[in-house]
């Protein structure tokens, strides 16, 4: 009954998959997607979660064909050592810059809400920081701290929605299914970042002991997201209006701003509302964080992923200081991401599926 | 079980004896007394026995621990007085005079045959007493413990309103006593050991063979044999030197001294090690959450106990995060709280001199002074000590413009909200957290505070106790765990038993089925 170290369980990948997906995006999705699908932004989220779901079910595929093995491992197998580890190093730059996102926007939004008058570094520095403490316990610690803020995270975030409920106004929902095959296509990179991160579930399944249940677990996890999601943004655009959703920069932080209760201890609920986006941001850095640091370990060939995690925090450091503005800073994802992670999250694993069974390779069976 | 067979080797290994005893009585005593030289408690009874007078008989024992009594009664008399009538020195005896003696002449419960005068030596010490026989080389240990022991008395720390009142005591074999009261099945089973090259003291591990997770017990034991120190005075000593991670604020195991929250973790699969000459035992593995369980709880209807539960992990929060929260609201972000009670807080606090975070380290080491000299203090003087310290912190200092109104509010809720934990070295453990977020909130505002509690969440994550992860019904999910956690659920519901437990894992028959089933056919006459 007691699990050994270093292994996860069907529960935790769910935990995983939701955690980490959910991250910085969460608060500006809505604006994003009224940008792309105007009235119908919530209708397309859905679909985006389809989509989402069906490469992720490509790599669970890749992944149940070598079972307990982490992309490193079995990419050396399937093309070769020194290409296995270059597109090794490929995902952990990957994650690097990832990392480097989250970190900004964090400091982005706090220095827009909670603390005006202090350096970025401070902050962009204790957030890393933090998060090497829980990077340094290894992938079991990952996967409990994911566990424990899940609830932390969804029981606030419900009783923080719900008082804002009374200003819907259902009629901003309107126009329904306007135009609608022509917004999916441009909404795509918008809804590919907001899903972005059950890639990791190329390194993160290789730590279970039946991947075959990770099939169960990691699409519920993403039917969460979804509807969490729609729900999300139901809420936003019925409160705000499309017009209005679209020129907001944290519509959902807006949102829960705009809710007022009188005779409450906290006049404003946001704070709150930003200690637990923390949260998500917090689990989603060190879920990919985990996976940069495990990367380099198996580029390098070293038994422990521990040492490499102190050392990256300069590098995070910096690549997060690039953009020299919040505009500059939410274009990253939109200039890297679009290219690069859509080839590493849809065009890769689908490949590596695709030479496996060509070569007719398979990880030792259970 | 392979460990217990290494023991059994290991005894059988130590059976060479070093230090034999002889057939003439001068010599063995000889050696006692040399071994024991300059204790002057021993006491060496020499008298004879027999008809003749002519067998000569030793006892030693040390004055206060063997019981007087005792071997007054069942050795001395029998020996002296009633051996006259069956005469051990008769002929007929004359070869057996070990075995009458033994088994015919000593009414005492408890006797030990041995040949080694170190173990001999061991069993006078531990308070027993040995009897040397001149011409036999076998020594006969008589079972005479028996030294002031504070009786039973209700214990002080856990106390409760509904439930048994009887706590542990200093003496090891009274404590296995009252926890083998609670369970009597043949499938508990104590394993003794004892710790400490000078010390030597009683170690004893309750478990219940079936329910207990064998690899957990097979640690328990590993990490109790690797103990390597001269003396274990109480059972922190074993604590500290078997927990996972010495390093952490928090306790990795519980203690208790009460024997009916002991017979329930042991129900639970649970291992409890009890330690001679203090009240408190031991429980591993300890979770966050049974650390916030009081054995109330499962006494008390469940309703109430939810409740009580509910306000127990509340309070921890408060009494974890409060201050904090107060320095963050009042020094960066006061625009989150509402605009009249801001201008109120900046209205009493327009005397004060210190920013907030001065105000509330001066006002909490306050309060951790009254409560470190309260404990220390006889309980007449701590509870003056307690009277005026609260009315210089309260009344005073607000007077005198050092700390705001508002802040002596926060201390107060923080102090009893800190009390509240059924877990003392918990609630220390949260009390120290409460200084480092305060500090991390003075820097970085609501930012800092979040990190802080992030970064103890994480820690919690991280920590584990045997093996088992610390904060287990919440992370490592079954949802059976969760009815025994903020929620208690109802008696009949709690049909497995939690998380490390191995085998036998149904612990009850849903009993409500079958009550409202007889309620129903034969409540047909009743009103309802």
């Amino acid at each position: 009954m007691i699990r050994n170290n270093d292994t996860i369980s069907p529960y935790q990948i769910s935990m995983i998959v939701i955690m980490t997906i959910i991250g910085v995006g969460v608060f500006s999705l809505p604006a994003q997607l009224a940008k792309t699908a105007g009235s119908d932004c919530w209708f397309i989220i859905p679909i985006g979660g389809l989509i989402s779901m069906v490469f992720m079910n490509i790599i669970l595929l890749l992944n149940n064909r070598f079972p307990r093995k982490t992309l490193p491992e079995y990419a050396q197998n399937i093309i070769g050592k020194i290409p296995g580890k270059i597109l090794t190093a490929l995902y952990a730059v990957y994650s690097i810059v990832f990392i480097a996102y989250e970190v900004r926007v964090v400091n982005e939004v706090i220095k827009a809400f909670l603390l005006f008058r202090t350096p970025s570094e401070v902050v962009i520095l204790s957030m890393i920081l933090i998060s090497t403490y829980a990077v340094r316990g290894g992938v079991e610690c990952i996967a409990r701290v994911m566990e424990i803020f899940f609830p932390l995270l969804f029981i606030p975030l419900i009783l923080i929605l719900i008082p804002g409920v009374t200003d819907i106004e259902i009629s901003n929902m309107m126009p329904v299914f306007y135009n609608l095959s022509s917004k999916i296509f441009i909404s795509i990179p918008a809804l590919a970042i907001s899903f972005a991160g059950y890639e990791l579930l190329l390194y993160y399944v290789g730590f279970m002991e039946n991947p075959k249940k990770a099939y169960k677990s990691a699409n519920i996890g993403l039917i969460f997201i979804t509807i969490t999601y729609v729900i999300i943004t139901i809420l936003c655009l019925t409160v705000f209006g499309v017009n209005l959703l679209r020129e907001s920069i944290w519509p959902l932080l807006a949102y829960v701003r705009n809710i007022n209760l009188p005779g409450l201890f906290l006049e404003r609920l946001d704070a709150i509302m930003l200690a637990i986006w923390l949260f998500t941001v917090f689990t989603t850095i060190i879920s990919i964080y985990f996976v940069l640091t495990y990367s380099l370990s198996k580029i390098l060939n070293t038994k422990e992923q521990k040492q490499f995690v102190l050392p990256l925090v300069p590098v995070i450091y910096f690549i997060a200081l690039i953009p020299d503005n919040i505009a500059q800073a939410r274009e990253m994802p939109d200039a890297f991401f679009k290219y690069f992670g859509s080839i590493l999250v849809f065009v890769v694993p689908s490949l590596l599926l695709i030479i496996a069974r060509i070569r007719k390779l398979r990880g030792e069976s259970l | 079980m392979s460990l217990f067979n290494k023991n059994k080797k290991d005894a059988n290994k130590d059976k060479e004896i070093k230090n034999k005893s002889t057939d003439s009585l001068d010599i063995n005593i000889g050696k006692v007394r040399e071994i024991l030289k300059n204790c002057d408690d021993v006491v060496y009874k020499e008298f004879v026995v027999g008809e003749e007078q002519k067998l000569r008989f030793t006892l030693v024992y040390i004055d206060g621990m063997a019981s007087r009594n005792l071997i007054n009664l069942s050795v001395l008399e029998t020996l002296m007085v009633e051996a006259r009538v069956v005469a051990p020195d008769a002929p007929k005896y004359k070869d057996k005079l070990y075995e009458l003696v033994r088994y015919g002449n000593i009414p005492a419960s408890e006797l030990k045959e041995t040949e080694d005068l170190d173990e001999a030596i061991l069993d006078i010490l531990i308070g027993d007493a040995v009897l040397f026989i001149d011409g036999t080389a076998t020594l006969i240990t008589i079972g005479a413990k028996g030294w002031p022991a504070r009786g039973v008395n209700e214990p002080s720390t856990e106390a409760v309103i509904r439930g048994p009142r009887d706590g542990f005591v200093e003496t090891f074999r009274m404590n296995t006593a009252m926890v083998r009261r609670r369970i009597r099945d043949p499938k508990l089973k104590l394993k003794q050991m004892r710790i400490g090259k000078r010390s030597k003291t009683d170690v004893g591990i309750f478990y219940i063979e079936d329910i207990v997770r064998g690899q957990l017990l097979n640690e328990v034991i590993r990490r109790l044999e690797s103990i390597d120190i001269d003396a274990v005075l109480d059972s922190g000593y074993i604590e500290q030197l078997i927990e996972d991670d010495p390093y952490s604020p928090f306790p990795q195991i519980s203690l208790t001294e009460r024997p009916d929250h002991v017979a329930a973790e042991l129900y639970e699969g649970k291992i409890v090690i009890v330690v001679d000459n203090t009240p408190f035992a031991l429980i591993v593995p300890a979770t966050l959450n049974s650390m916030f369980q009081s054995p109330e709880d499962y006494y008390d209807r469940w309703i109430i106990a939810t409740v009580l539960r509910f306000i127990r992990f509340a309070a921890s929060l408060i009494a974890m995060l409060l201050p904090g929260l107060y320095i963050a609201l009042t020094s960066y972000n006061p625009g989150i709280i509402p605009t009249r009670l801001v201008l109120s807080i900046s209205a009493t606090r327009q005397g004060v001199p210190f920013p907030a975070v001065i105000e509330a380290f001066i006002m909490e080491l306050t309060l951790e002074l009254l409560r470190e000299a309260g404990i220390r203090l006889p309980a007449a003087i701590g509870n003056t000590i307690g009277i005026v310290g609260g009315l210089v912190i309260g009344q005073a200092a607000v007077q005198a413009g050092i700390v705001s109104p508002i802040m002596v509010i926060v201390v107060a809720i923080t102090a009893i909200a800190s009390f509240a934990n059924p877990s003392y070295n918990l609630s220390v453990g949260f009390r120290m957290m409460r200084f480092a977020l305060m500090i991390a909130a003075s820097i970085l505002g609501l930012y800092g505070l979040t990190l802080g509690f992030i970064l103890i969440v994480t820690h919690l994550a991280r920590l584990k106790s045997f093996n088992v992860p610390y904060l287990t019904p919440f992370v490592a999910m079954r949802p059976d765990e969760l009815k025994d956690t903020i929620l208690r659920a109802p008696t009949f519901n709690m049909i497995k038993r939690p998380y490390p437990v191995s085998g036998n894992i149904i612990r009850m028959r849903n009993n409500r089925a079958s009550i409202n089933q007889k309620t129903k056919d034969g409540g047909k006459n009743d009103k309802k």
